[in-house]
């Protein structure tokens, strides 16, 4: 077994494998079912069991896979998948025209390179191979031809080196409503963020491309909705995107606003009992089934009903829906009553509001006004929460708390409001079936009891109708107000205060109780005026404030810093699952070109990886709620250099000798080394995208000396207002230059060095990185596919033709080009005149 | 059913054209106080009852008339009826239920007025009588919880609220009102919490909400324990606190609009003439229409939340969008008939909004920047007694706000910044400041800027020790989270400091006049012992090495005024009398402040010799200041960064009693006041039943 896997030579894979669209076309005769050409999916999803009447054989294990799909198996069983692969397979192959049924050898078949036991199973109809004799008579010669080579491309599909960024690519090239269905059901067998990872392309195709795509698409899509809310409105906000650019009027009636309409609506649930089994709280006798045993631990610590009474009302920032519960925590008479969980809701009115800020705050005049507003507004956010919400940017699970709300910031921006929040949240196993957290009251920061602990958050309201007659009097005023309150508060000193101050500093800090020492202290007026301006000399760089641009001060502060601060004045910080996440959100923008960007960005981190090519980006994660409003995941530590050079008044060199040390420090190498990595990396990526609008308000310097390219609303085809400036191939001006060591300097050389390799390796895996731009150019009126050649022009850009050698003077050529193009400096002379960004 | 309505429509027709003859609702009172049963004659007496106009002046009236032996003789009558009333609640009728609630208040209004003298129990025996009490006052409590909290009308949720405060007021002190055990032990706080809770709701009948609880939580508040009390100290839910919030938030923000309005009005007329000369004539003027005694009620239940409840602190920083009343059109009259009161509502339309409005003018606000307005105007006059105690109130409110340490927290916070427009009072000496402009700053300076300005508007004969006292405590408990903290607010601390010093020079200079009436040291030693705080401790709160140097230059610019006052207590302090001891405690507070003067004066004489400088420049001596910092040594004092925390037993004790006595006597005032409009609420329940 196995050997009929090695006979596909590497040469022929390669040519599957690189050109998917010639060897599909050639194959289209063959494959094309004209009977029934959907009845491979349709039959999947169980509607139409009649379909596969002609094919006595199979249908019983068909039935096996679309109980599977319909009942929807929690885990998804990987082996069923094969099989609904396997079956589809033969069943082209049994639909050919005449109807004939071939019998042919049964082979055990490698799957993914693994050998599949139950192929080997007897009742199995027969697997068709490569050396399977011509089954058909009257067939014409062209036929063998291709069905020969479509068992070429089964081996492909069935081969270990079939990998999604394939599948999407012969989804999308192949014509052949077969090989379509075929990998519509093969992307069962992907691991769920290997495909997650291509739903923009997927859902893309499914909205714009033909029937026979969307039809192999949606079983998965659906199946996955099912298993995930994360997943479902993920897919709800992408297919409301992609469709937006359609004509109104064939958009209303369109396959993806009717599947968006079906998620939406949320019939897409998992199979009604087991959510049953799910929710219900168990006797405290009998044990949690054994697979949920670590949700529902957690569940019998909190009232479930409480619990499920927040994810459905409490998110919800229209306080119409809070008016349906009739009494308040004090009286849960009415709450007991309640429906069923509402899956989606939450996370719906978490985002809207979140938006509904972002709005209104445009119609504010001032950074001031909007930055008040906003504080106001999340406030009133929290009391919400914490509810069954969660940022989807986040790379693990959880529950979002809190939002500190003084901690957020207007973003700069003429005449929009995208502005940036940090939220607290707690991880948990999965957002979906743990508990959500028990509110803590904002008035207890700095309690180091545990939830449990707290004296009104155990006790049940019933308990404290009954039992309040036992309570003493609260006015006896040392109970209502603690004396320690203030006295209780952790001061932490800087340690510089420790370390430089002599003893008698100390009694400044502590003021001297005791009555009974009446040894008079002394102090030298000198020494409190010098603590003084010593203490406030230490404090670390921070910038100014700047009503004018608030998010500077915020940005600047260490990560590591913020956390610690936000999470010491939080109620939940004591809790060991706390973590700080931050996220910009962004109203009236369209993410999608950015979207578009960061998986081209990730691509290319990947290829760069796989090929050792130390080049440094960093791409972060968008969030496209609709055409326009999304998330940003922000690059932490990390300040525009715009807003570097505004407050430091520094040349960029001068800068990172004062962040980082003096040039032979080896902090200093290493922010160096980080920042050609970088630089070069960007270089790059600007070129193959052709990011434009790079003025120094774009380009972030993070705390360890990268630079890290924002914004990409001007790639492929648009530029900004089209002024004919930045021609150059990317931005490289001799500040940075500077940095790196000047023209002469090593790390110079290594720049280039480093572009040269990274070009080699982009080229090498050009397609991976086209595919994911082409199909997304499907159906689409974004400004970066403006005119016809973009793709073409994106091609070209990777230079296929050149030798090494010839790269390397083309490498060599952009940056002498770069850096001498007034261009640049003339972009930010513009911009400097126009925005004011230095 | 509809023959009885079209009856009662024509006798009321009837009995106005023809004033003889009595009502038959009147004769059918008559009946009660007849001493004979009067289901006797007509069985189904209680039912025709209450399907009648209620005619409060005459039943309430003819309780008042009939004396003590009267009344026991138609007790039973009188229990009976308010049986039938207890009954009629659980009514179907929505006009039944009407006018239960409304015999009810007559019943409690004229059995109360007549025997003022009588005892809680007396009372309760003649109402209910003694073996029933217990179980009519269940039923009634249950019966107007269900209404409270029940889709039913807003008008009868209204109508029981009324009854309610009308109950709770019956008597002056409300710890005499014996009846109101029985509303301890049935509590309603839900029910008001419920009401609070919900948006519509809150809007309708909030105020009268909040001013019930705010009553019932003084009920025997020393004596015993209170649920009201002990629940309202752990309520913790949001929505309900916020709710609590945005009630007394709009209460004061309609007192603060009404009198900028005023202000305006006067300015605008007589601009020039008005301003400087009269200045302080409008207050009186705007006095006469706003009241300020409405708000003592909203005042307390403000109080009563911040002390009581530490939840209910992140209220007060809820910010909420400043709403401009007099941006909208005279809002008409609202759906419910009965104005809260009697008194201006709140135009609470702005409530039913769930989304925040749009206006790019409006500034957020909060209720604490709300209560500091608030307090700004009443503060400018404390003559009356009302305004003195309303002043103390807001002072206590502070206080308590002072020593929460999240209350601290966020009024410290940097990133919460915000422009107060607080009131200052014209006054000759000074230009009204262009308070446009206000900078956008923490909390903590809008706080701070309010206690100069009391400070340095209130130095006259009639002198407010009392409130001084408290407004020295706020200002030292905020310094102290300051210094703990170390928080380095960004303060105009020059100002600060000489509004002190200029209060020191005021209790000099009126000592004898002072020192009748009042312990002047106990202030002085506060004022000193603040500016002890800035010369110990000035390292770890004060935002610049150079504010440091200020204070020094502010100390030795004012040394006369420290030298007069070191004199006075020496001398006070060496004769024996009773203010020797406070005296010299003054005497020690004082060692530092004269060490520095005693410094740094011969250093400046000798530099202006050396120089042969005349007068030095502010400059100069700051230089004088910094380079001889080294040879001064200075006394560590204890207990600067120590207060006493706020209590309210034993010693507001009785600041509380009368404060609620007049809320009581004002609150029942306004809810006679209210005719409780029948033909409205018939109108509604005409078409409905």
């Amino acid at each position: 077994m196995g050997d009929t896997e090695l006979e596909l030579s590497p040469a022929r894979l390669e040519e599957l494998q690189k050109s998917p669209s010639t060897s599909s076309t050639s194959s289209t005769s063959s494959l094309s079912l004209p009977s029934s050409p959907s009845s491979g999916p349709r039959a999947l999803t169980s509607s139409s069991p009649s379909t596969s009447e002609g094919l006595p054989t199979s249908s019983p294990t068909l039935d096996v896979i679309s109980e599977g799909v319909g009942e929807l198996s929690l885990v998804i069983d990987t082996e069923m998948a094969k099989k609904a692969c396997q079956e589809v397979l033969q069943k082209v192959k049994f639909l050919k025209p005449d109807g004939e049924v071939s019998s042919a050898t049964s082979e055990p078949v490698l799957v993914n390179g693994t050998a599949h036991p139950e192929s080997t199973d007897g009742g199995k109809p027969p697997k068709i191979t490569a050396e399977e004799p011509e089954p058909v008579k009257s067939v014409r010669r062209r036929q063998k031809n291709n069905s020969s080579k479509q068992s070429w491309l089964l081996r492909l599909f069935e081969s270990k080196l079939f990998d999604i960024s394939m599948a999407i690519s012969y989804l999308y090239n192949s014509k052949e409503p077969g090989v379509q269905a075929y990998i519509g059901n093969r992307l069962f067998s992907f691991r769920n963020e290997e495909v997650d990872f291509y739903l923009p392309q997927l859902l893309n195709m499914y909205i714009h491309m033909d029937e026979d795509v969307g039809d192999a698409i949606k079983p998965y899509v659906v199946h996955r909705c099912r298993q995930s809310i994360n997943f479902s409105l993920q897919c709800a906000w992408l297919l409301g995107a992609y469709s937006s650019d359609m004509h109104i009027s064939t958009q209303r009636y369109s396959r993806g606003t009717k599947l968006r309409k079906l998620i939406l609506s949320d019939e897409l649930k998992p199979s009604s009992q087991r959510i049953r089994r799910e929710v219900p709280q168990p006797p405290p006798s009998c044990p949690p089934p054994l697979h949920h045993g670590q949700g529902m631990s957690e569940h019998s610590l909190s009232p479930s009903k409480r619990t499920h009474q927040r994810s459905k009302s409490d998110a919800t920032v229209s306080i119409s829906l809070s008016s349906n519960l009739k009494r308040t925590a004090s009286n849960p008479k009415v709450e007991t009553s309640q429906d069923e969980p509402v899956r989606l809701t939450p996370q719906r009115e978490f985002i809207k509001s979140l938006m509904g800020i972002g709005k209104r705050l445009a119609t504010l005049p001032t950074k001031e006004q909007k930055t008040q507003r906003l504080i106001s507004e999340l406030s009133l956010l929290n009391h919400k929460l914490p509810a069954r919400v969660w940022l989807p940017t986040a790379a693990f699970d959880h529950h979002v708390v809190r939002v500190p709300h003084t901690q957020a910031v207007v973003l700069n921006s003429k005449d929009k409001a995208p502005y940036l929040i940090y939220v607290e949240v707690l991880e948990c196993e999965n957002f979906e079936t743990s508990s959500i957290p028990v509110r803590i009251p904002e008035t207890r920061i700095r309690s180091t009891r545990s939830v449990e602990n707290l004296p009104d958050c155990g006790i049940t309201p019933d308990q404290r109708a009954s039992s309040f007659s036992t309570v003493p009097n609260y006015d006896n005023d040392d109970e209502a107000w603690s004396v320690d309150d203030i006295g209780e508060l952790q001061v932490e000193l800087p340690e510089i205060h420790t370390n430089s101050c002599d003893n008698i500093s100390q009694f400044s800090v502590d003021s001297i109780t005791s009555q009974e020492s009446k040894e008079p202290i002394f102090i030298a007026a000198g020494d409190i005026r010098r603590r003084l301006s010593e203490q406030l000399a230490h404090t670390p760089t921070t910038f100014r404030k700047d009503p004018e641009d608030p998010s500077a001060v915020a940005l600047k502060e260490p990560w590591e810093e913020k956390v610690r601060r936000i999470r010491e004045g939080s109620p939940y910080g004591h809790l060991p699952n706390w973590r700080l996440l931050s996220v910009i959100v962004k109203c009236g923008d369209d993410l999608r070109q950015e979207l578009l960007a960061y998986q081209v960005l990730k691509q290319l981190q990947i290829i760069w990886e796989q090929e050792r090519v130390p080049l440094w980006i960093k791409p972060y994660k968008i969030l496209v709620i609709s055409s326009d409003s999304g998330m940003i995941e922000p690059v932490v530590n990390a300040v525009s250099i715009h807003q570097v050079k505004k407050q430091s008044q520094l040349l960029l060199l001068d800068y990172f000798r004062q962040e980082h040390g003096n040039y032979t420090t080896e902090e200093f190498l290493t922010a160096q080394r980080n920042f050609v990595q970088s630089c070069a990396g960007y270089c790059l990526i600007c070129y193959l995208l052709q990011v434009k609008d790079r003025h120094n308000g774009n380009i972030l310097l993070d705390s360890e000396g990268h630079i890290i390219h924002i914004d990409f609303g001007f790639i492929l085809s648009s530029s900004p207002r089209n002024l004919g400036f930045e021609t150059s191939a990317f931005k490289l001006t001799s500040e940075f230059v500077d940095v790196m060591g000047g023209l002469d300097g090593d790390m110079f050389n290594y720049y280039k060095m480093l572009m040269l390799q990274g070009l080699i390796a982009a080229r090498k895996h050009m397609e991976k990185v086209i595919q994911i731009v082409e199909i997304m150019q499907q159906g689409s009126q974004l400004p970066c596919f403006h005119g016809s050649s973009t793709i073409r022009n994106l091609k070209e850009r990777f230079h296929m033709n050149l030798t090494e050698e010839q790269l390397q003077v083309l490498v060599e050529q952009m940056v002498d080009a770069s850096m001498r193009s007034i261009t640049t400096k003339l972009y930010d002379g513009f911009q400097y005149l126009t925005n004011g960004i230095m | 059913m509809a023959q009885t309505e079209k009856k009662t429509g024509l006798l009321r027709r009837t009995s106005s054209s023809k004033k003889p003859l009595k009502e038959k609702v009147v004769l059918m009172y008559e009946e009660i106080f007849a001493k004979e049963d009067p289901t006797k004659n007509n069985p189904r007496f209680w039912d025709e009852l209450f399907l009648m106009k209620v005619n409060l002046e005459y039943l309430e009236g003819k309780l008042e008339s009939l004396d003590g032996d009267e009344v026991m003789k138609v007790k039973d009558n009188i229990n009976s009826l308010f049986h039938h009333c207890v009954q009629a609640l659980s009514e179907e009728h929505q006009i039944k239920v009407v006018n239960a609630l409304q015999t009810l208040c007559a019943l409690f209004r004229g059995v109360h007025q007549k025997n003022k003298s009588a005892t809680g129990f007396d009372i309760i025996n003649m109402l209910m009588g003694f073996d029933k009490a217990e179980l009519r006052m269940k039923e009634l409590m249950e019966s107007l919880d269900s209404l409270l909290c029940g889709d039913g009308s807003e008008s009868l949720k209204s109508l029981c609220l009324k009854l309610l405060l009308c109950l709770v007021t019956v008597t002056d002190n409300i710890s005499q009102n014996t009846i109101l055990e029985y509303v301890m032990i049935n509590s309603i706080f839900e029910a008001i919490l419920q009401i609070l809770s919900d948006v519509s709701s809150r809007s309708q009948h909030g105020y009268d909400a909040v001013v019930l609880l705010a009553l019932l939580v003084n009920y025997r508040k020393y004596e015993s324990v209170n649920p009201y009390i002990v629940k309202l100290s752990i309520v913790d839910d949001e929505p309900t606190l916020d709710g609590m919030g945005m009630v007394i938030h709009h209460a004061l923000t309609d007192y603060n609009r009404q009198y900028k309005d005023k202000e305006e009005e006067n300015q605008g007329g007589f601009f020039s003439t008005l301003t400087s000369m009269v200045g302080s004539m409008f207050i009186a003027d705007a006095d006469e229409k706003l009241s300020v005694q409405t708000n003592e009620a909203i005042l307390l239940a403000l109080y009563e939340a911040v002390h009581l409840n530490r939840n209910f602190i992140t209220v007060l920083a809820q910010s909420h969008p400043d709403i401009d009343m007099s941006a909208t059109p005279a809002a008409p009259v609202p759906a419910s008939p009965t104005t809260p009161l009697g008194t201006t509502p709140p135009s609470l339309d702005m409530m039913n909004n769930p989304e925040l409005p749009l206006d790019p003018n409006l500034q957020t606000s909060n209720l604490l920047i709300t209560f500091l307005k608030y307090s700004s105007i009443i503060m400018q006059d404390t003559k009356d007694e009302h305004r003195l105690n309303s002043a103390r109130l807001c002072l206590i409110i502070l206080t308590c706000i002072a020593e929460d340490q999240y209350a601290d927290a966020f009024l410290h916070d940097d990133n919460m910044n915000f422009r107060v427009n607080l009131h200052r009072m014209p006054m000759r000496h000074r230009k009204k400041a262009a308070d446009k402009n206000v900078p956008s700053r923490p909390l903590v300076c809008a706080v701070l800027d309010l206690m100069v300005e009391f400070i340095v508007t209130h130095m006259m004969k009639e002198f407010p020790m009392d409130l001084y006292v408290r407004c020295i405590q706020i200002i030292h408990k905020l310094i102290c989270y300051q210094k703990k903290c170390r928080v380095r607010l960004h303060y105009t601390w020059r100002d600060f400091w000489s509004a002190l010093i200029n209060l020191l020079k005021f209790l000099l200079s009126n000592e004898t006049i002072l020192l009748a009436k009042h312990n002047i040291f106990q202030l002085a030693l506060q004022v000193v012992n603040l500016f002890n705080m800035f010369i110990t401790y000035g390292d770890t709160f004060l935002p610049t090495p150079s504010s440091y140097d200020e204070l020094y230059y502010e100390i030795i610019r004012m040394h006369q005024v420290f030298d007069n006052l070191y004199c006075m207590v020496l001398r006070v302090s060496t004769n024996a009398g009773q203010w020797k001891e406070p005296a010299s405690k003054v005497t020690h507070a004082l060692v530092n402040v004269r060490a520095i003067i005693n410094h740094f004066n011969p250093k400046i004489e000798s530099y202006a010799a050396v120089n042969h400088i005349s007068q030095l420049s502010e400059d100069q001596v700051l230089e004088v200041v910094r380079s001889n910092y080294d040879t001064l040594t200075l006394k560590l004092q204890d207990g600067l960064d120590q207060f006493e925390r706020y209590s309210e037993q034993p010693k507001e004790a009785g600041f509380f009693k009368e404060l609620v006595r007049s809320i009581s006597l004002n609150v029942r005032k306004n809810v006679s006041l209210s005719t409780m409009s029948q033909d409205l609420l018939l109108k509604e329940f005409s078409s409905i039943s």
